[in-house]
Formats: structure tokens, C-alpha cells, sequence
């Protein structure tokens, strides 16, 4: 079936990106020779390619497949999990934890243990402390600055963090507990770890 | 590791985060400059981007393979970019073509290919994301009628509507910026 000049014409775009068939290119080649408009426009539209195609976009590369990998790891771990909040909580978790500082290493001989560097140690946390569900990482990042506090461990089984307030006495723990318990969209509850 | 795109994909399924990482670098590049090309926003684009991947990531049993993996994979990055509009309640471009350049820029002596470049991004920039994403496939991805309008989840007279106007109004647009003589 022959087709309208109108057609033809719309297959212009894919003529300069050399995606026609022979037989609608052949069509399109035979119409540019009697038409000197359109042949024009086919020249202009071919420049236009090529100058699109010398622009290069600054993608993200390889730091946006680490995060890519970073997501799926935990993404991966989900289906496993009962509760996806869970998961949440502790990808949220080594977030702090690596935004205060710490630095996760093998401790080496004696107990062949992991531990989060630091002088802190999870039998010496001060509080114990549930997030709410909702709550984002960066809420809690927030919120654990301003009380000056880190998680040292968790979450349990029971989805419990244990933290340490830096500064020393109960005086400094205590005023922690109160802006941890102030805070009831970020945390759920809060407990003294030495009680 | 098989390059092959449905393999990759068969391998994505499994599990496979290598397969996931070798896809990435396949096609990152070419589906960051979609979406940034449809966004102006080279932050957002590359949070597009990353959930694109987490789809595929998340999705890929359920690719049937009847479709390309190209084509699937700038399917969901179209649709993302649409639910990232929505979200925005961003006012779609008109089709009205920007004023030409003022007679200052106009004065400038000589137009530089860098010039040339920002006229040219000005003007697809200044098009409807429906004219925006069929020119960008066409021209950017050189894909064939078919492949953009399966992306696009649209006919393919549709496209070729789209690329009709799309044309008109670039070329329209540049003439007015570039000075160029224009075909009418």
C-alpha cells in the first residue's frame, strides 16, 4: 500500500537516527530529492542529533553502584525478616553508628568477637532505647547528636537499642533520658541500663 | 559473567548481584540522561535512577522477556519520571516557543559550539515531556518507533505525532535563538 506524502514525512526523525526500514528509508529518500524543504529539515534535524549525542550528562557512576549495592544488601535481607521495620532499624542503626565515628573491626584473639571501636562497650550502656516505626534515620542521627549519646549495640531481638551518653554522670544520663523521651515521634521508649 | 541483557536479567532474578552491577553499567549512563533530561534536576535524577535499579533489582522475575531489556528498563524510568511530576504537581511546559534570544545575546559575535549546545538544551528543555521523551529516545537512544512508543506505552502513530510537533517547535525555537534560517 503506497503511503501519504504525510507519512512519509513522519518517519523523518528515525531516517536520521538510521532506524527505518530499506524500503520506508528508500521511501523517504526518493521524497527528500524532490523536496528541498524537507531535505533542509533533515539536515537541520541530523545536526541537532549529533550535538545531542556530544553531550555527556555526569551520571553517577560507580558511587551510584555502590549505593545501588549497598541497598540491595539490605534490601536482599528483607524477605528473610518478620518485621521489615526491623530491618529498617538496623540499616538506620550502622548509619549512626558511622556517622558518630565508629569503626567496626575484628577484636582480635581473645574473643574472635566484633565490636564497635571506641571506648564504649555494650555492658557499659547507659540507656536502652525502642524508635518508632516511622521514624527516619535521619531523625534519629538528629536526635542522638543533640542528646549527645551513641548506639553502642542492637538492635535485639526485641528491635532495643543500647546507647551511651558521652558525657560522664548521671546527672548528663539523665537529662538524655528526658530529651529521648521528649522526642515520642523518633523514640518509643526509653530505659535506664543500669536498673 | 554473561552480558547478554535477558541473561543478566534471568541472573538479576536469582539473586545475582553481579548480574545487577554488570546491567548497571550497561545502561546507567544512557537512563540518567533520560531522566535528567526530563527532570533539570541532576539530584533527583540520580535518586531516579537508583530506584529504577532497586525495581529491576526487585523485579526481574517478573520480566517475561517479550519486550527488550532496553526498552523495559526505560519504561520504568519514564513512568518514574511521571510519578515524579505528579508528585511535584510541577505545571507542565507549554508548547508555547520561547521568545527568540535579546538583541545582546543576539549581538554576541559568533556563536560557539558550547553556544550552540545551551541554545539547543534550552530549546528541548523548553518542549512538553511528551515531545521531550520521544526526541530524547530518538535522537539520544536512536531507538526505532516501536521501542519509543512501547516505552512510552503509547501507539506508535502517537509517537510519530509527537515527533512531528517535537521537531517543529525545536526547530521553531532554535531559529528564534540561533538566527538560523529554518525550514518552514
Amino acid at each position: 500500500m503506497t503511503r501519504s506524502r504525510a507519512e512519509i514525512e513522519q518517519d523523518l526523525p528515525f531516517a536520521v537516527n538510521g532506524t527505518l526500514s530499506d524500503a520506508d528509508l528508500a521511501e523517504f529518500t526518493a521524497l527528500t530529492e524532490s523536496d528541498e524543504q524537507l531535505r533542509a529539515e533533515f539536515e537541520a534535524m541530523s545536526a541537532i542529533r549529533a550535538r545531542m549525542q556530544a553531550e555527556d550528562a555526569r551520571s553517577p557512576g560507580e558511587i551510584g553502584l555502590a549505593r545501588l549495592m549497598r541497598d540491595v544488601d539490605h534490601d536482599g535481607a528483607a524477605p528473610a525478616a518478620p518485621n521489615r521495620t526491623w530491618i529498617w532499624q538496623l540499616a538506620a542503626a550502622v548509619a549512626v553508628a558511622a556517622f558518630l565515628g565508629e569503626t567496626l573491626f575484628l577484636d582480635g584473639a581473645d574473643d574472635g568477637g566484633f565490636q564497635l571501636a571506641g571506648v564504649h562497650h555494650a555492658e557499659t550502656a547507659d540507656l536502652v532505647v525502642s524508635f518508632a516505626p516511622g521514624a527516619t534515620e535521619d531523625q534519629i542521627r538528629t536526635l542522638l547528636v543533640g542528646v549527645n549519646a551513641e548506639i553502642v549495640s542492637g538492635p535485639s531481638a526485641l528491635g532495643f537499642y543500647r546507647l551511651v551518653v558521652i558525657d560522664e554522670g548521671q546527672a548528663a544520663i539523665a537529662t538524655a533520658a528526658d530529651a529521648l523521651m521528649a522526642a515520642t515521634s523518633v523514640v518509643e521508649s526509653v530505659v535506664d541500663a543500669q536498673n | 559473567m554473561d552480558d547478554n541483557p535477558h541473561q543478566l536479567i534471568r541472573q538479576i532474578a536469582e539473586g545475582d548481584t553481579q548480574a545487577l552491577a554488570a546491567l548497571y553499567r550497561a545502561y546507567e549512563r544512557p537512563v540518567y540522561r533520560f531522566i535528567v533530561s526530563r527532570l533539570n534536576d541532576p539530584h533527583e535524577a540520580a535518586d531516579i535512577l537508583h530506584d529504577v535499579f532497586m525495581d529491576i533489582w526487585r523485579g526481574a522475575a517478573s520480566f517475561e522477556g517479550r519486550s527488550q531489556v532496553r526498552t523495559w528498563i526505560f519504561g520504568i524510568a519514564y513512568r518514574k519520571v511521571i510519578d515524579m511530576h505528579r508528585k511535584r504537581a510541577r505545571v507542565t511546559v507549554t508548547d508555547d516557543v520561547p521568545e527568540p534570544a535579546d538583541a545582546a545575546e543576539g549581538a554576541e559575535a559568533g556563536y560557539a559550539a558550547r553556544q550552540e549546545a545551551e541554545h539547543l538544551r534550552f530549546c528541548v528543555d523548553a518542549l512538553k515531556d511528551d515531545h521531550r521523551v520521544a526526541i530524547t529516545l530518538a535522537f539520544y537512544e536512536d531507538m526505532t518507533v516501536a521501542e519509543i512508543a512501547e516505552v512510552a506505552g503509547v501507539p506508535e502513530g502517537t509517537i510519530k505525532s509527537r515527533l512531528h510537533h517535537a521537531r517543529k517547535l525545536l526547530l521553531h525555537c532554535l531559529s528564534g535563538r540561533i538566527g538560523a534560517r529554518s525550514p518552514a
